[in-house]
């Protein structure tokens, strides 16, 4: 009876330690220390942190997720949230975590010449810190580049059974599809969707880099990826068979998204906060932001990486990303009656 | 005296099931609120297509796992071949590889570009296939993820069906065939439905699986709700529905079963038949084919993607991924078995007895919860609880249980109870009703009796079910990725940061390390069952 008491005893005990360092892991963060809510993963910002750390001093706690759970958490700490800081990879989760109070506008000289202004929120909510452009991918056994212009021109059915596409889940395809219906209205969207989705050669994929192996195993000829996937895929194997294309040179451009982030409303640092913006934001900051992840910087001043500068330059669809962010849940309509899977 | 002690039981028996079953409750109250457009654009574009293939996943994985299970199962109780005694334990391992880490190595090897498929092209000159189109492809995945729940489930049915029946049956001359059919089948039949059932709920709640595939499930609909249209009340509402199908499966199995009892508690572990010659090898050559295309393939591709990026992957990280996934495991295991253990004690009959067994079966629905939905829902809970404090003039509490290890253990206690108590349950269904009525007539106080009679004879199953919870909550990752503190990245988190950016070699390390724990944890699993044989 004796044992089974103590025994419980230490139970309980053990839990009791577990609880108390997990509450008391939240409220070390002081002045010195800068909490981070990412949806950008571990492996892409650690490195960044780190740097800020030693030349600053001040200490960055983070914690990653997905970037819908995190407004989630986010709107249901209200005041009290340990996050000073929010970080996505996608214009659609800025704006909606700025539609739901949970940034305050911060307006700040070294962002605003640093950051081209439509890779900002217009009120100073959010700031984009690295650009991915969003493009066409073709084989080059294939496919001859001048049969390439548009996003819109892979609906037509010359391409059918050639196209392989990310899934409309995916929070890149919708925001690539919310530019469509801002460019080219809701009407001719609905139709390149249509096109699109009788000319793939698959299901749509769940990642870019199938979409590419698709490609060079023959199962379809061309796809539209996001650079980087293609960057780190030439980077393991420069003989591949793959080429950009860089879509919509004549017209409105290639589609780009952020990956951004904005100081949370209730920060308890926000001093802290602004600093590191605008550290990541920095020159030094902005090249290793974009070369861990062959991303393109969103500082215009500093040059990509070598494999980035390699493709070339081209024109961006200059469409403030906020819109992107409003048509979301319209592009998402318009996949789901298509039968975009 | 002793009859009100009981109903006293019943009391903290029935709050403790209600407390686990909370996430639900809250989950089914966002029906309280208005219903919105969104169900009719989801009724004119998802739900149709998904009803059906979520019908055809769920149809096609529960013969897949019945067959297989319980072939498998037979071959290993009742045939004595080569290599039987490793493999009856090696059928257990696929347990210890997460589904989603499945769902990626098929992907990788047997997908239009994977390396089989090439390889099969360039030597037959076929054309190549999606294999993510139509609906084989993903259901036999998921059968041979989640065989091993019947496998389990059957033999140890297996090995308590009285052999005398046996031995008469094949004193009448029937042969493996007509015994299996006609004799070990129908007796294993709870077994096999109960392990069916868990499959079931396993397979709705998937989320890696089926976006891996690109595949239509309820689950999809449930995403789309919250991802796409950020309604976490329709999510909510989507996600009851899966709780009621949940409800409705488990209530059938009940009623299937009856009140039938097969069971013997003699076991021997004489084998009826010996298969000799080539009939042996070739049972072991579709047992190892079994164990081979489960466990031993994807394992290998994983050690070879591991190699190839160790050095970039590999770093003092990785302890602290290590040390968060075993403190997790371990403390979410025990407490969720002492959960069980309480709800599973066996209880004398009193007039509410019924109300009671509907909240302890309502408790373990939350197997048939998507794990982001449960966790969600606790968010949800701990800020209603929040504004009942605030309205009496108290404080906030969000800012202490948000992202606090509590929060977490208690959604892994209600999402993986069913386990546990199943287990549980089992065994001290095997407690007869006589050892209460001689403790009562000695005079015996409950609490002897629970503590010298009930938990000694339940012990075995209870740390079984606990290994299984343990092994569970390892492979978790949608309630730990919204809920974890800072600091406490699992190895399954990790898995699915790399995997979620295409990495999928370096999440091959992770998941490696997690594939040598978990096999780790069925092993003592195995040694604590043939002790008990």
């Amino acid at each position: 009876m004796f044992i089974y008491t103590k025994k419980l005893l230490l139970l309980l005990a053990l839990f009791a330690t577990l609880f108390t360092s997990s509450v008391t892991q939240v409220q070390a963060a002081t002045n010195d220390t800068v909490t981070v809510y990412s949806s950008r993963k571990e492996h892409l910002i650690q490195p960044l942190f780190e740097q800020f750390t030693k030349e600053t001093g001040v200490e960055v706690n983070y914690l990653t997720g997905k970037g819908s759970d995190l407004i989630e958490r986010l709107k249901l700490e209200g005041e009290k949230t340990p996050a000073d800081m929010f970080m996505t990879v996608d214009a659609g989760d800025l704006w909606y975590a700025g539609t739901q109070n949970i940034f305050q506008s911060v307006s700040s000289d070294i962002l605003n010449s640093n950051i081209p202004s439509h890779l900002r929120d217009p009120g100073g909510l959010w700031t984009g810190l690295s650009v991915r452009a969003r493009t066409i991918v073709y084989s080059t056994d294939r496919v001859n580049p001048n049969e390439l212009s548009t996003y819109a021109e892979l609906a037509n059915a010359k391409w059918s059974g050639r196209l392989c596409l990310r899934t409309s889940k995916k929070i890149y395809t919708k925001s690539l599809v919310a530019s469509i219906i801002h460019n080219q209205g809701n009407e001719n969207a609905k139709q390149i969707v249509t096109g699109w989705v009788s000319n793939l050669a698959a299901v749509p994929n769940a990642k870019d880099s199938h979409i590419m192996n698709a490609i060079i195993a023959g199962q379809c000829d061309v796809g539209i990826v996001n650079t980087y996937y293609f960057g780190r895929l030439i980077e393991e194997n420069p003989e591949a068979p793959l080429k950009l294309y860089w879509a919509n040179q004549n017209s409105t451009g290639v589609h780009v998204n952020v990956s951004g982030a904005g100081v949370t409303k209730y920060s308890s640092n926000v001093e802290g906060s602004i600093q590191l913006l605008e550290w990541l934001s920095s020159a030094r900051a902005q090249s290793i932001y974009a070369s861990l992840n062959k991303e393109y910087p969103a500082n215009q001043n500093i040059a990509s990486d070598e494999i980035v500068s390699s493709w070339g330059s081209f024109k961006q669809d200059k469409m403030n990303l906020s819109i992107a962010g409003k048509l979301q849940s319209e592009a998402v309509t318009l996949m789901q009656r298509q039968g975009y899977k | 005296m002793f009859q009100k002690t009981i109903t006293r039981s019943n009391i903290w028996v029935s709050l403790l099931a209600l407390i686990v079953a909370l996430p639900m409750f809250v989950v089914a109250s966002s029906w309280l609120i208005p219903i919105s457009d969104l169900w009719l654009h989801f009724a004119q574009t998802l739900l149709p297509d998904l009803v059906i293939s979520t019908l055809i996943l769920l149809t096609g994985v529960a013969i897949g796992v019945s067959i297989l299970g319980s072939v498998l199962a037979y071959l290993v109780v009742m045939v004595e071949f080569p290599g039987r005694r490793w493999l009856e334990w090696a059928l257990f391992l696929p347990f210890a590889v997460p589904a989603y880490v499945m769902a990626f190595v098929y992907l990788g090897v047997f997908d239009y570009s994977g390396y089989a498929q090439v390889i099969i092209r360039e030597l037959t000159g076929l054309p190549g296939f999606d294999i993510r189109s139509g609906h084989w492809a993903i259901i036999l995945t998921f059968v041979l993820v989640f065989y091993p729940y019947v496998y389990m489930m059957a033999r140890a049915s297996f090995k308590c069906q009285k052999i005398q029946m046996i031995e008469a049956g094949k004193m009448l001359g029937a042969n493996p065939f007509r015994v299996f059919f006609r004799i070990s089948m129908p007796l294993a039949r709870p077994a096999v439905a109960a392990g069916v059932l868990v499959t079931l709920m396993e397979t709705l709640a998937d989320f890696g699986v089926v976006s891996l595939f690109n595949y239509s499930t309820f689950t999809t609909a449930i995403y789309s709700a919250w991802g796409d249209f950020r309604s976490i009340e329709v999510a909510a509402q989507l996600a009851s529905l899966l709780v009621l199908v949940a409800f409705f499966l488990i209530y059938f199995e009940k009623k299937a079963r009856g009140k039938a009892k097969y069971y013997s508690a003699e076991v021997t572990d004489i084998k009826p038949y010996e298969a000799k010659g080539v009939t042996g090898w070739l049972v072991f050559l579709f047992v190892f084919s079994v164990f081979m295309l489960a466990f031993a393939m994807p394992i290998l591709q994983i050690i070879v993607w591991s190699f190839s990026v160790f050095e970039e992957e590999w770093g003092f990280k990785y302890i602290d991924y290590f040390s968060s996934t075993v403190t997790l495991t371990l403390s979410a295991a025990i407490l969720t078995v002492i959960v069980a253990a309480v709800l599973a004690l066996p209880r004398d009959r009193v007039k509410n007895s019924k109300s009671v067994q509907i909240l302890i079966r309502l408790s373990t629905l939350g197997y048939a919860l998507p794990g982001s939905v449960m966790a969600v829902g606790l968010l949800y809970l701990v800020q209603n609880i929040s504004n009942v404090s605030l309205h009496f003039g108290g404080s906030s509490i969000n800012h202490i249980l948000f992202g606090s290890i509590a929060l977490l253990l208690f959604a892994y206690v209600s999402r993986f109870i069913a386990i546990a108590y199943n287990s549980a349950n089992a065994s001290s269904d095997q407690i007869k009703p006589v050892y209460g009525h001689s403790a009562k007539l000695l005079g015996a106080s409950r609490f002897r009796l629970v503590k010298d009679v009930y938990l000694p004879m339940m012990a075995p199953g209870i740390l079984a079910g606990g290994l299984l919870v343990a092994v569970d909550v390892m492979k978790e990752l949608p309630a730990t990725y919204l809920l974890r503190p800072f600091g406490w990245d699992t190895l399954a988190v990790r898995v699915y940061e790399l995997s979620a950016e295409g990495l999928f070699e370096r999440a091959s390390v992770p998941a490696l390390i997690m594939v040598m724990f978990g096999a780790l944890l069925m092993f003592i699993f195995h040694r604590l069952d043939s002790n008990k044989i």
